[in-house]
């Protein structure tokens, strides 16, 4: 399967508002809004020798609230996994304005597929809902990441917001795209939700007491129709794609006797013969590998284990494969598997970190019978 | 006798001469007529639907926007005033860019002391040495006008900037 994973890419580059110079907007929102800017002359001469002085006038005008945003999901897709409740995506928020504004967030399903995103949206997540990284660890924490807009965030600066949901618990589900849409909001009032920005008229003189707003955002999405530049508004997309899904296992065993001290070939099961079980587990989910399997047995009466026996990733027939001390300590065991025997409870355990979707792992360890 | 009658003339002469002067005033208030103005692009958009540049008065104007900041000068005495020099530093706020087209080059500074035009302006590099002065390190721009503005003549000078 191949993976094409990409970011919801956001641009937010100031649109060619009016005569925006380059070299000066850069990462910088710029003077913030509502600075006067105040110039003045003045000249010196002589009259007929004698030094003289004089100023100008005092000319001013009030910096404009030049509105920008960015809005850039953290990662394309986000794995979760069925019946999880509060699963969530991770986007970043950027306030490019030359002022503190407040984000309104507003959670949508995206049931057409987003070009570009991983995968087909074949479900939705229950209960979509935003809130913004209140404590400021990029991970959503339920019941202290309550807030459902941003408040009062200063010039240039980011903060984590969320789209949260449940996962149903259906099999057939892959991915469920969703997006997040920021709307700019007045600032100026820590713990009011502001009210949404309306962009003042540019083609009429100006009230000088009246401040400007100019929305220089860009078009978030491109060429999908959820953004449009100079709107005060951003949207990024994201996934949820399910991690883990049911498998279908099973475990067959079998057994042959090696020797029995009697015979040459053709072995009996006679008290004194040593015999070989093998355990064989089968991942009959395609293209699902199961990860984390761990197999046990226990020993039948009368027989005793050969110590040092179990054997994993070879085959039921041929033998081989890894072979495994007895010990119940993992972390000193062979590269790949893990393996163990416990006398108390005459249990034999193996461990397969993964089985193939499509696959098998046999595992194989010998008993004589007493 | 005609003498002394010329000398009392020539003395009479002379006294209307001085008092026909007006004294020097000592901030020149009145003798030089100075103006200012801010001026920004704006687009109007007409009935018809075309679009004009403009350039209005800046009431208001966004980070990044171009300004155009003004002087107009006049010679109000009826004395021509020599050695004139205009400056006009760069408000806060404000990024220097040039002269206004048609008005003659003018000499800027960075420090407030050192002015030259922005072509042969030394600024300190932050390495340590120096390096030329580009647009943004300016904040005086003056002129220097070579010859005496006679009474009742005047100009108009000025410079590009962008909202910071």
């Amino acid at each position: 399967m191949s993976r094409f994973i990409r970011r919801a890419l956001m641009t937010g580059a100031t649109a060619a508002s009016l005569g925006a110079a380059p070299g000066i907007a850069g990462a910088q929102s710029g003077t913030p809004a509502g600075t006067t800017i105040s110039n003045q002359a003045t000249a010196t001469y002589s009259v007929n020798g004698t030094p003289a002085s004089v100023q100008s006038n005092v000319s001013t005008f009030k910096v404009d609230r030049k509105v920008d945003l960015t809005l850039v999901a953290q990662t394309g897709t986000t794995r979760v996994n069925l019946s999880q409740s509060d699963a969530y995506l991770t986007f970043t928020l950027t306030n490019k304005t030359n002022g503190t504004q407040d984000f309104l967030l507003d959670p949508d399903q995206q049931n057409i597929s987003f070009p570009g995103l991983l995968g087909s949206d074949n479900f939705d997540v229950s209960g979509l809902r935003a809130f913004v990284d209140k404590n400021g660890n990029n991970t959503y924490d339920p019941g202290v990441d309550d807030q459902t807009y941003v408040d009062e965030l200063p010039a240039d600066r980011s903060v984590a917001v969320f789209l949260v949901g449940d996962v149903p618990n259906r099999n057939d589900a892959a991915f469920a795209h969703a997006s997040m849409h920021v709307t700019v909001a007045r600032g100026g009032a820590a713990g009011v939700r502001g009210t949404v920005l309306v962009e003042a008229l540019l083609d009429v003189l100006d009230d000088p007491g009246a401040e400007d707003i100019v929305f220089a955002d860009g078009d978030s999405d491109g060429a999908a129709p959820g953004d449009a530049p100079r709107n005060g508004q951003a949207r990024a997309y994201a996934v949820f794609e399910i991690g883990d899904r049911a498998v279908d296992l099973s475990v067959v065993k079998s057994s042959r006797v090696i020797t029995d001290g009697v015979n040459a070939t053709f072995g009996k099961a006679l008290p004194g013969a040593t015999v070989e079980y093998c355990l064989v587990v089968r991942n009959a989910t395609a293209l699902t590998p199961a990860t984390g399997v761990s197999l046990t047995d226990r020993l039948p009466t009368e027989t005793s284990y050969v110590a040092g026996s179990l054997k994993i990733g070879g085959t039921c027939l041929l033998g081989g494969g890894e072979a495994q001390d007895d010990d119940a300590d993992d972390a000193n065991d062979a590269r790949v598997f893990s393996g163990s025997y416990d006398p108390a409870t005459r249990t034999v355990t193996a461990g397969v970190p993964t089985v193939p979707g499509g696959g098998s792992v046999a595992a194989t360890f010998r008993v004589t019978i007493n | 006798m005609q003498r002394r009658l010329l000398l009392p003339l020539a003395a009479v002469a002379l006294a209307a001469a001085a008092s026909a002067a007006p004294p020097p005033a000592a901030t020149g208030a009145g003798a030089l007529d100075l103006v200012g103005r801010v001026t920004r692009e704006r687009r109007v958009v007409a009935a018809d639907g075309t679009v004009r540049i403009v350039e209005l008065p800046a009431t208001g104007a966004a980070p990044g926007d171009r300004v155009t900041v003004t002087l107009a000068y006049r010679n109000t005495g009826p004395v021509p005033l020599a050695d004139l020099r205009l400056a006009n530093p760069v408000p806060a706020g404000l990024a220097y860019r040039g002269p206004v087209a048609g008005v003659p080059e003018p000499e800027v500074s960075a420090d407030g002391r050192l002015f030259a035009p922005l072509a042969r302006l030394v600024v300190p590099s932050s390495e340590g040495g120096s390096r030329a002065a580009v647009p943004d390190d300016v904040t005086q721009v003056r002129w220097r006008l070579a010859r005496p503005v006679a009474p009742g003549a005047g100009g108009s000078l000025g410079f590009r900037a962008v909202v910071k």
